[in-house]
């Protein structure tokens, strides 16, 4: 892994660990209802700064945190045209299936690529670490399969020009 | 390109029917390919050796070739199943050509598979015909000289390419236009691998190409609509070497097909990484899972191992319950040692303590 991004991760990881302390408080506004509040943005008092880190301009996160709900939104590197597509496919796709992922949120926030949203019951129902670990996991897993969906489709592009070209022999 | 039939299925399906079917069959078919190739197959119950094939086509390209097909093309076609094609004049009204099948003719044993399939690429044999027309002529420079005016051919519709003619080459120049912004970046990657691949020193012998975002030089004055792309334009050159021989039929079918052919590459390029994605989406959730069923195993170890113990306990529980089950009876018998009728059932009724129930609250 190359130094700065271990030094991103941990950056993130750092900050996720320090943000997810939530607890259970129910919704002011209505009555016997439980919302995230960081999506309300309803009471001021129920929030914290968010936090942005940043590798570079392409490569950012945006932290949310509130008392009972944190908001993860990751934006990922393009270098190319085809990479934006591989990008804007793969987590499209993942957005579509979000219920598999529980914590995944079916909208990225506006000017990211995917986001989450970690509530207190997913805290309670999965391990506070595990939780960390999946989502920095999951910033590593992304990286990699995009370069090497990009890879895949270069080299397949190279072997289907050779078998054309070889046609004219 | 072994995945672009030069034989068209369906004809090739209803011949197949036609010639397989143990009574004579009355068929009477139009068929339509690309949008503009009509096929009109027809034969007659009262006459089931003979079938018509006709076909009707526009031009590959209008102005430059005559609309009637030229001697060379006949030859061609007459030279599919010399025994079995015949060409009926004159054609049928409306159609280009007409074909007269001898069915009789089809040998019956393994090949009428074979016979028949060269007889379904009629459409591919005109077509294919018409270009090496233009390709045969490379070098004839002294009649077209200084006329380098691009020729415009049409196989698919939509898809229109161009031909021209310089001195000792011919260039074909492919506009691409696709619909969605993907398939065009997916397109461009594998141009830049084609033209990568094709200025190596291996592959010196196939024509050389090139790509470009904006249109060629030589197709200035073209129509607007034509010069119209968002995929850029390819450029393959084609020069004598290219055309002598076996390497003219293979030419002409590459060039017939190279947009299939792209649009084939985009299509299933795009299967694979949807399959990719699926795969990886799967290790993904994998991870998550990981997460909540460690969780949840401690707690069900913990179950097994209590639910294992309070069989072993219950075992002997019941055990020692019935050694002391009879020994407290006798002792019971030799304290009453005057039998009363009646009296266990009344000392059961009356002279036992209440019981009170088990259900309690720990106070903490």
């Amino acid at each position: 892994m190359a130094n700065t991004l271990r030094l991103y991760l941990t950056c993130i990881r750092n900050t996720l660990e320090a943000a997810m302390c939530l607890q259970n408080f129910p919704c002011q506004e209505v009555e016997r209802h439980n919302k995230p509040e960081v999506e309300l943005k309803s009471s001021p008092e129920l929030l914290l700064n968010p936090v942005l880190i940043c590798r570079n301009e392409a490569e950012k996160c945006l932290i949310e945190t509130s008392i009972n709900s944190l908001r993860i939104s990751l934006k990922v590197k393009q270098a190319d045209e085809l990479e934006n597509i591989l990008t804007k496919k793969f987590l499209r796709f993942l957005s579509m299936r979000a219920e598999a992922f529980q914590v995944l949120r079916r909208k990225p926030v506006q000017g990211y690529d995917i986001s989450f949203l970690i509530t207190n019951y997913h805290c309670e129902e999965m391990q506070k670490h595990k939780l960390i670990d999946f989502i920095v996991q999951f910033m590593e897993d992304i990286d990699k399969e995009i370069s090497e969906l990009k890879m895949s489709v270069n080299t397949r592009g190279r072997l289907v020009a050779t078998e054309f070209l070889k046609q004219f022999i | 390109m072994a995945f672009i039939e030069r034989a068209s299925p369906a004809v090739k399906q209803i011949l197949l029917k036609l010639y397989c079917a143990e009574k004579p069959m009355e068929i009477d078919h139009h068929l339509y390919e690309f949008g503009s190739v009509e096929y009109h197959i027809q034969s007659q119950a009262s006459n089931p050796q003979v079938a018509y094939l006709s076909i009707s086509m526009p031009p590959l390209c209008h102005g430059v070739l005559p609309n009637e097909l030229s001697s060379n093309t006949i030859e061609m076609v007459k030279g599919l199943c010399p025994n079995v094609v015949e060409i009926a004049e004159p054609a049928k009204e409306g159609y280009l050509l007409t074909l007269k099948l001898n069915l009789n003719q089809i040998p019956h044993k393994k090949d009428y598979d074979k016979v028949i399939k060269e007889i379904s690429t009629v459409h591919s044999v005109i077509q294919s015909s018409q270009l090496k027309e233009i390709l045969c002529n490379v070098n004839s420079d002294d009649a077209f000289q200084g006329m380098y005016k691009p020729i415009k051919l049409v196989y698919h519709p939509r898809e229109p390419f161009f031909l021209i003619r310089q001195p000792q080459r011919i260039l074909a120049v492919f506009p691409i236009r696709f619909k969605e912004e993907s398939d065009v970046i997916i397109a461009t990657a594998f141009f830049q691998e084609l033209v990568d691949v094709g200025s190596s020193d291996k592959w010196a012998k196939a024509p050389p190409c090139n790509w470009s975002a904006i249109p060629p030089p030589e197709l200035r004055g073209e129509a607007l609509e034509d010069l119209n792309t968002n995929g850029g334009f390819f450029t393959f050159e084609i020069f004598s070497r290219h055309v002598e021989g076996n390497r003219l039929d293979k030419t002409v079918w590459n060039l017939l097909n190279f947009n299939a052919f792209v649009r084939y590459h985009v299509k299933s390029t795009k299967g694979f990484i949807q399959r990719r994605m699926r795969k990886r989406l799967e290790s993904l959730v994998e991870v998550l899972y990981q997460t909540n069923s460690e969780e949840n195993e401690q707690p069900k170890q913990n179950q097994v191992c209590r639910y294992t113990k309070k069989l072993v306990r219950s075992t002997k529980y019941v055990a020692v319950k019935q050694r002391w089950g009879t020994f407290g009876r006798k002792v019971k018998r030799i304290r009453f040692r005057l039998k009363i009728h009646g009296f266990t059932r009344f000392r059961q009724r009356w002279l036992s303590f209440p019981k009170f129930s088990k259900g309690y609250t720990k106070i903490e």
